[in-house]
């Protein structure tokens, strides 16, 4: 065994990404890998905009750039690229977005000084086509990519997801790619270059809604019609929200709930054992969610999210609490797999690893002040 | 391109539904041997869900379970029988990775645990992914994508905004990226770790755990200030007008996004507001929050003149950030930009003829990855148990004779 050694050890990654790739390149970081962040003198773009000046930047700015390190140099004069070139000529990983100090245009330099790195570009609609160089922000980019049009009430605009979800969809397929570039790098020598694009990367997780179109020609709607079974909703009760997903497919969480009703007795029981409810197409109408949700809420009312959840674990019922961003914190799950960790000594309770591993090589540290490792001994 | 950047890794991969096959497409797209092991004692759910080629039902005419598994090698193999289990040690004692989301203790029923599986291949990468993880008061809570949102808050912050109820997803998102990509990454990390040290691992991925990290800037906000974060569903914190604005058109919508001052004068020059631009007030982010329902009535004033896909171009050829907000059939059928890309794959398929696939969203060396069709159910079970593990054609029968092979 190598001791200390982290699956990324001995990996640089040199990170000119600002906004939509970040996460991609913490991943390395949080497994050994030396991610440096190469900034211009007034910082990448994202010192200037996740600030305190607006709600939750800071928490952006820390959630995507822990772990990594950071050094300034001025790449637009010839000491800067040249210190620049030393690093690439080390590094085994360029990870470059759109807007950053270094663009599409210097690929064939960096691919010149090093021809085994992956060299990773990452826009919002990738290289060449007509969209390449159209402005973008995570709004227009959930709504290009197809996931707006598939969230929201039927009879109101399509909706966006929350929290930036354009740069985190963008940067898990952004990171896997690299991944199995560098693989091959040290497999076989060769060097590679990505250019991932996040629309692409959102037109690939909409579910099945590509081949729905395809294969049946219909189209998802945020309004659930022929894709949702009446029974996916949100429901109130006593003192919050549950999430039910019970169409008759899963038999024994179909089942279980009306055992359940019949065990307390409760009116909707009767409605519910009629026979359109074991008739799949008639579920996925909108008339059959119409109908489920005051049924359904008639009895979720009667219940606290504990009780409910209590009865959904002996149940066997898939039935969830809808925990607001706070719950999450105190969760007794995550709580007892000690989900949380600190960022730094004494700091805020920060998420914790997308993955447990049975050898210790997770960590996650504060991320770094402008220019924090910019001599070489604050390095590695 | 076919890359073989994976080649000479081999999966015995146990996982079914959405998340686990999602992740464990990228090997197989990439070169790298992953054997489906599959019953119709329990058939994979996505192979009986739709939709089917034509609307008709069959075990292989499922799209949704063609675009998770491109690639792959399916053996028909039932766990549950005691030789059926010693089939897949044998299979896994020749791979690098056995991978499974299954909920908790079912591994265990089956006989394949992590330890169980490392008494014959030492060095496995053993990837399990059930919903909540492996131990704990809520771990054997029966979930789906969108109980994974609910329980992270995802589900909470997507609405209106406006102190509405929250409305969450429209799909099951968590297994449609957060949790097959954290699950693919890990393997990649543990395969490098495997081959500088000579050992393997157990990737323990909780997807709760997994997607509480797409929304972890908002926990993060929680946890700082002890408070729940704002959300504003498609407004913006910091600038407006930030929303999805009525086109003409039936159910046609333009996104579009202010972010800077520069962009808020180009938009208001395009709608033809002057007047609105020359305010000082509204020259600032903050000016222009204070009066987003006033900019926003501008703006609808104008998008509902236009076209959808006309609006999004005037604007971005005016360097505002705005689209259309495409569905499933205007990514296909009308979106230039992921044509010109070649985004777009058709594979033959015995069963289902020529069908639509999405190329993984990016180009290497210029190029795509060209997809291999995915495999019909049972179609390797002959090649594999011959190839890989020697048996006679005569073993093979007898063994099917006793539905071990169904």
């Amino acid at each position: 065994m190598t001791p200390g050694f982290r699956p990324y050890t001995g990996i640089r990654v040199l990170d000119l990404t600002h906004n939509l790739a970040r996460y991609a390149t913490r991943l390395f970081a949080d497994l050994g890998a030396e991610v440096i962040r190469v900034e211009p003198p007034g910082g990448l773009p994202d010192r200037a905009r996740d600030t305190a000046d607006v709600p939750g930047g800071p928490e952006t700015f820390a959630f995507h750039n822990a772990s990594k390190q950071s050094v300034v140099l001025e790449l637009g004069g010839n000491e800067g690229r040249a210190a620049f070139a030393d690093l690439v000529r080390g590094a085994q990983v360029v990870f470059l977005e759109r807007g950053g100090p270094l663009g599409a245009n210097d690929i064939p330099w960096l691919r010149d000084l090093n021809r085994t790195a992956t060299i990773t570009h990452v826009s919002p609609y990738g290289l060449g086509g007509p969209m390449q160089d159209a402005p973008a922000s995570d709004l227009t980019l959930q709504s290009a990519g197809g996931i707006a049009w598939m969230t929201g009430r039927g009879d109101e605009p399509p909706l966006r997801l929350p929290g930036g979800q354009s740069a985190m969809v963008v940067s898990v397929y952004a990171a896997v790619a690299t991944a199995v570039c560098l693989f091959d790098a040290e497999t076989r020598g060769r060097g590679h270059i990505l250019d991932v694009s996040a629309q692409e990367a959102i037109a690939h997780s909409l579910q099945n809604a590509i081949q729905v179109w395809d294969l049946e020609r219909r189209i998802s709607h945020r309004a659930g019609e022929g894709t949702r079974d009446a029974s996916e909703n949100i429901y109130e009760c006593r003192d919050g929200h549950v999430f039910l997903a019970s169409p008759p497919t899963t038999g024994v969480s179909w089942k279980g709930l009306l055992g359940w009703m019949a065990e307390v007795g409760h009116p909707s029981l009767a409605p519910f054992s009629e026979p359109q409810w074991l008739d799949r197409k008639y579920r996925s109408k909108p008339e059959a969610r119409a109908a489920f949700k005051p049924l359904f809420e008639a009895f979720t009312r009667n219940f606290t999210r504990q009780e409910l959840v209590e009865n959904a674990l002996k149940r066997r019922i898939v039935m969830a609490p809808v925990s607001r961003v706070h719950d999450v914190l105190g969760d007794p799950q995550l709580a007892h797999r000690q989900y949380f960790v600190r960022l730094g000594e004494g700091g805020p309770r920060f998420p914790g690893a997308p993955y447990k591993m049975s050898e210790p090589v997770w960590g996650v540290s504060p991320p770094p002040a402008l220019g924090q490792h910019d001599a070489p001994a604050a390095r590695g | 391109m076919s890359p073989d950047f994976l080649s000479g890794i081999r999966f015995t991969d146990l996982t079914w539904a959405g998340a686990g096959p999602f992740g464990t497409k990228v090997f197989s797209d990439f070169g790298a041997e992953v054997l489906k092991i599959e019953s119709m004692s329990r058939p994979d759910p996505v192979r009986r869900g739709g939709p089917f080629k034509d609307g008709v039902a069959g075990t292989n005419r499922s799209g949704y379970f063609a675009s998770r598994n491109t690639g792959k090698r399916s053996i028909s193999l039932d766990l549950k029988n005691p030789e059926g289990r010693e089939i897949a040690l044998r299979l896994i004692a020749q791979s690098d990775v056995v991978s499974n989301n299954f909920g908790p203790g079912a591994m265990e029923r089956l006989g394949l645990t992590y330890d169980e599986v490392r008494a014959v291949k030492p060095d496995i990468i053993y990837l399990s992914m059930p919903m909540y993880g492996e131990d704990g008061p809520l771990s054997t809570l029966l979930g789906v994508g969108m109980t994974i949102a609910a329980v992270t808050g995802l589900m909470w912050m997507t609405g209106y905004g406006r102190g509405e109820k929250p409305l969450g997803p429209g799909t099951h998102y968590p297994d449609h990226a957060a949790n097959p990509y954290h699950a693919a990454f890990a393997v990649l990390a543990a395969l490098r770790y495997r081959r500088h040290t000579g050992r393997g691992m157990k990737i323990d991925l909780s997807q709760v755990e997994s997607t509480a990290n797409f929304v972890g800037a908002s926990i993060l906000e929680a946890s700082v200030h002890d408070r729940e974060p704002e959300h504003t569903g498609n407004r913006s914190r910091r600038d407006a007008p930030h929303n999805v604005f009525r086109c003409a058109g039936e159910d046609a919508w333009c996104a579009i996004a202010v972010e800077s001052d520069t962009e808020w004068l180009a938009l208001a020059a395009t709608i033809g507001r002057q007047d609105l631009a020359a305010r000082p007030e509204l020259r600032r982010a903050a000016g222009r929050l204070a009066a987003t329902e006033e900019l926003e009535a501008a703006v609808t004033a104008w998008t509902r003149a236009h076209g959808a896909v006309e609006a999004g171009t005037i604007l971005q050829n005016a360097s505002v950030p705005a689209a259309r907000v495409s569905s499933a059939r205007d990514l296909v059928e009308e979106d230039t930009q992921l044509a010109a890309r070649g985004y777009w794959q058709t594979l033959e398929h015995p069963e289902m003829g020529p069908s639509l696939f999405t190329a993984p969203p990016f180009t290497i060396d210029g190029e795509r990855v060209e997809l291999r069709r995915p495999p019909l159910f049972g179609e390797h079970t002959q090649e594999v148990l011959t190839g890989l593990l020697g048996m006679s054609d005569a073993e093979i029968a007898e063994l099917a004779e006793r539905k071990i092979l169904a």
